[in-house]
């Protein structure tokens, strides 16, 4: 990688603007949140300072349930909404590759349930389970799945099926792309070559597709659960977090900490944790995409 | 092109960051839906034809606890508006302690006329921070067709409502608030004093964990899930559905404030006429019947920028004129005692004879008057609520609660003498 | 298979659809109407929650605010980030791949992690509740996005560019403008409306930097009109209808340039 000095300099120059300001809103306040997860500082509370008290914050939350609990809830919904998603999203990307005269209308369909402000996708899945009427809920009821007049929200276990259900319709169009873009890099003539052979669509589906879409798959399943596990919006406009909480999520129970308790040093620590998960998560996705994208042509 | 867009931005962006010149006008942020809202309109608007000061009304959600929201994001951002304040009874020591109220003892020289709970729940660390506005109480309203008597006690309430249920007259027996959220707290306080108990003891320490209150929270458990009188939709209610359920007629008795007694008696409620109020009921020798004191004071934001002005539109809105008409449109409580004498016009407006409603109120019991009062509540909501919800046992809930809550307390640096619970 | 699957898809797809349908539909119902299931289909069709949206709620304000704040930082995020994007795109130099590491890093960063310092900041500078006071916190996001989708477009353009174009004797500044910026122009252009739509739907910054309807964002007005005992749900899906059209218009208008950005490589979900 040798360049000219001049050319370098040039190259800052058109760097340093972005890098600084990423550096100036992001990096430092993460510096600060680190800073911040060492201190006592709840602001409603002024008269007790803002102490230095080490790691007493992070002992805290690993003794406090509610974080526990959370942490363990929104690992449990990532899992649930990623294989959910992953499903319903190959079956779209399958038949996106094939029915080529309907692609551009399911792609149009797709793409408006992912450029839907989540706010209002939550909400508009809320309105249909709301209520002995709501069109969901009251469907759910005349199949018998569950009785009528049953009031979603208020059951701790199935207030997450709306919850679910609202997050897949949001997500599921943007792993359905991801899997097509992997299914187009299949080479045709395998599948030729496994019909002449007498293959049956299972057969192939199993031996060729699969296995060559597991690189997609793998991207579709970390880009999902990072998302998953910051999920916010969602959670917060449909159910709030309860009953009680027992549909709160950790950045819920983060934010909650933070502006309604206003307990500012143990919220830092709880963020801290949080962006430890999800780093760890990252590095697995950088390992296996950014360096692709950086050295093979898309 | 770029530098076109950017430059926009730039000006767009400076645009937002102007803030207009504000003065002479006052923001009064509060309930402002129905009569509240018509009878504060009113007033502010003789005050504004009196004294030349405007005030704008900036409306807020109708739920408390959405409310207290509010005041923490805008107050902790040190936002100066709104100038004046209506808190929740609970709120004052809690944002008088975090700084964001202006102490008012240079201003209010005259507090004697005030209920002295009332005057007492707006005081931190002996400085008052909020003039009482008006009072609520919590009551029992009952029909008085389905029931002979007042029930004064818990059984008397089960038996009756369970009655009226299996005759067919109602669809639920007794409704109350059991959302997950502070309302829950007040039915809670009632119950719990009913059977002996209380959320803090005389010497400040937490004591949910009690029998009295194990029992208290087993009972209303077993109310919704076992006796089936209360409907477990109640679990979502606050007190507009509650109201509701009453006033169609479909309950035999409710658990609310005074304010449901003139909608009630309203053309168009099902239940004019046949509907009476009484203090909570309670188990005889043990316990005694609780109102939980609830209500509105008047507050002025540390960081307004006219506290003279904001001053006196607090001290027109708490004047013993001010009150009456507040109380025959809306029907709330005083929070004066001599508005309550015979003469002053408030017979045949509260519903209650004036006598008997001042009593009622003298003897209302504050929730705990501590800064911490808001995050003590949240963890027996939590707690309260997981137990009617069945999602644990009564008995370990409050256990886990006390636990959690006496942390909080220690964490805080709260000593123990430094809360105070009612009379 | 095929006729298997695409049955199956044909279904989904009508599940995909009929959210938004319902929506759109329901919003035109009129109150008494609004949670009967079937009724609703049938008629009549009114514009009441759309007039009380705009004539009561004023939800012309938190339609402003959202298009000054999500342009604003779609401006100022393209700008930075097509600058830097090229540079890393095209341009040899020590450091670029630790840098792309570093940026793709931040844009990794949980939201809510930032939510503290970044308040804090913005009270100390009396940023809150303005549009700097959510412009700048949209940055954490929006620059990483606009560098990683253009260093995504640029890698794709002929890589002899501006080796041909310094051949016939033209400075860098004459390369950009007159060569590379019209090849580039798509791909920015994309990457733009992708970050709109990011700023456009953004919920929890705007939820914990603004104080009140008047710097309110569109996500957040709507969510938060479910204040009231009575949940006004005819407004709230009229208030969706309109929040969600202007985005959906986008769409329709740009979906091939769209799709080809969401499978460019690695963009936030």
């Amino acid at each position: 990688m040798s360049a000219s000095p001049s050319e370098r300099r040039e190259a800052w120059l058109f760097v340093s603007p972005a890098i600084a300001t990423i550096a100036a809103v992001a990096i430092i306040p993460m510096a600060w949140t680190v800073w911040e997860s060492l201190h006592l500082h709840d602001l409603r509370m002024p008269w007790l300072g803002r102490p230095f008290v080490g790691a007493d914050n992070y002992l805290e939350a690993f003794g406090d349930e509610r974080f526990r609990d959370a942490m363990a809830r929104t690992f449990a919904f990532a899992a649930a909404s990623v294989s959910l998603e992953l499903v319903i999203g190959l079956i779209f990307a399958l038949a996106m590759s094939h029915a080529l005269r309907a692609r551009a209308l399911i792609r149009v369909l797709v793409l408006m349930a992912w450029a839907v402000p989540t706010v209002v996708a939550a909400l508009v899945w809320r309105f249909m389970f709301e209520g002995p009427s709501g069109v969901a809920g009251s469907l759910l009821a005349a199949l018998g799945v569950v009785d009528a007049g049953f009031s979603w929200f208020v059951h701790p276990v199935a207030a997450w099926v709306p919850i679910l259900l609202a997050d897949a319709w949001k997500m599921t169009p943007f792993v359905a792309l991801l899997l097509l873009a992997g299914l187009e890099s299949i080479d045709p003539s395998l599948y030729d070559a496994a019909r002449m052979d007498g293959a049956g669509a299972w057969r192939q589906f199993r031996e060729i597709t699969l296995p060559l879409l597991r690189p997609a798959l793998l991207v579709a399943v970390l880009f999902r659960a990072l998302d998953a596990f910051r999920v916010f919006d969602v959670i917060y406009v449909m159910t709030g977090g309860g009953p009680g909480t027992s549909t709160e999520p950790i950045s819920l129970y983060t934010f909650t900490t933070l502006l309604q308790h206003l307990r500012f040093g143990y919220g830092s620590a709880l963020s801290v944790l949080v962006f430890l998960t999800t780093f760890v998560l990252a590095l697995l996705y950088i390992r296996l995409v950014g360096r692709n994208l950086l050295e093979a042509k898309p | 092109m770029m530098v076109r867009a950017v430059t926009l931005a730039l000006m767009l962006l400076a645009a937002g960051c102007a803030r207009e010149d504000r003065r002479d006008v006052l923001t009064f942020s509060g309930s402002a839906v129905g009569r509240e809202a018509d009878v504060l309109r009113t007033q502010l608007a003789r005050f504004a034809a009196e004294r030349g000061i405007r005030v704008e009304i900036r409306a807020t959600p109708d739920s408390a606890d959405q409310r207290h929201q509010l005041y923490v994001q805008w107050l902790n951002a040190r936002s100066p508006e709104p100038d004046i304040l209506q808190l929740d009874v609970i709120w004052t020591p809690e944002f008088a302690a975090a700084g964001w109220l202006l102490p008012l003892d240079r201003f209010a020289h005259d507090t004697a006329d005030f209920f002295p709970a009332t005057l007492e729940a707006n005081r931190w660390q002996g400085v008052l921070f909020g003039l009482p506005w008006f009072v609520d109480v919590g009551m029992l309203y009952w029909r008085t067709d389905l029931f002979d008597r007042a029930p004064g006690t818990f059984d008397d309430l089960a038996g009756g409502a369970a009655r009226a249920l299996r005759d067919g007259r109602v669809r639920y027996g007794l409704v109350w608030q059991a959302a997950r959220y502070e309302g829950l707290m007040t039915v809670f306080v009632e119950i719990l004093g009913g059977f002996g108990g209380a959320i803090l003891d005389e010497a400040g320490a937490v004591a949910v964990d009690a029998p009295a209150a194990v029992s208290a929270l087993t009972w209303m458990r077993d109310a919704i899930h076992r006796e089936g009188i209360v409907p477990s939709a109640a679990l979502t209610w606050q007190e507009e559905q509650t109201r509701f359920a009453f006033q169609t007629g479909a309950a035999a008795a409710m658990r609310n404030w005074p304010y449901a007694y003139a909608l009630l008696s309203a053309g168009d409620s099902a239940v004019a006429g046949r509907f009476a109020v009484s203090p909570m009921p309670a188990v005889p020798g043990t316990g005694a019947p609780t109102g939980a004191l609830g209500g509105s004071q008047l507050a002025i934001n540390a960081r307004t920028a006219q506290p003279d002005e904001a001053w006196a539109v607090v001290e027109y809105l708490t004047a013993p004129e001010q009150m009456l008409e507040r109380a025959r449109v809306v029907g709330q409580f005083p929070s004066r005692a001599s508005v309550y004498e015979p003469g002053r016009g408030l017979e045949g407006v509260l519903g209650i004879d004036p006598a008997a409603a001042r009593d009622v109120v003298a003897a209302a019991r504050p929730r705990p008057v501590t800064p911490v009062y808001t995050q003590l509540s949240e963890i027996l909501q939590i707690r309260v609520h997981r137990a009617l919800t069945r999602q644990q046992e009564p008995a370990a809930a409050l256990h886990e609660a006390a636990r959690e809550m006496r942390a909080l307390l220690a964490r805080s640096g709260l000593a123990a003498e430094r809360t105070t619970e009612g009379p | 298979m095929s006729r298997w699957v695409a049955r199956g898809a044909a279904a989904l797809v009508a599940l995909s659809a009929f959210p938004l349908a319902w929506m759109v539909v329901a919003s035109l119902a009129p109150e008494t109407r609004l949670f009967d299931a079937g009724g609703v289909w049938r008629g009549p069709f009114v514009l009441d929650h759309y007039r009380a949206l705009f004539d009561q709620r004023d939800f012309w304000v938190p339609i402003r605010n959202s298009f000054i704040v999500a342009g604003s930082t779609t401006v100022f995020a393209v700008a930075l980030g097509a600058a830097c994007a090229y540079a890393l795109a095209r341009m040899r130099f020590r450091g670029r791949y630790a840098l792309l590491a570093f940026v793709l890093a931040v844009s990794m960063f949980p939201q809510i992690s930032l939510v503290a310092p970044l308040y804090l900041l913005l009270r100390e500078a009396g940023l809150i509740n303005t549009y700097p006071g959510l412009v700048l916190p949209y940055l954490t996001f929006a620059m990483p996005l606009t560098i990683w989708l253009l260093v995504g477009y640029f890698r794709q353009l002929p890589a002899d560019l501006e080796e041909a174009a310094a051949i016939d004797g033209a400075g860098r500044l004459r390369t950009l403008v007159e060569i590379f910026a019209p090849l580039a122009w798509p791909g920015i252009a994309t990457t733009a409306i992708l970050t709109f739509v990011y700023c456009w739907n953004e919920f929890l910054f705007a939820l914990s930097f603004t104080l009140g309807p008047e710097r309110h964002t569109v996500p957040v007005a709507i969510a938060l009109f479910r204040g009231q005992y009575q949940v006004p749900w005819g407004q709230i899906l009229a208030a969706a209808v309109v929040a969600t059209a202007p985005v959906v218009l986008l769409v329709i208008a740009f979906q091939r340039r769209i799709t080809r950005g969401l499978t460019a490589g690695a963009v936030k979900g």
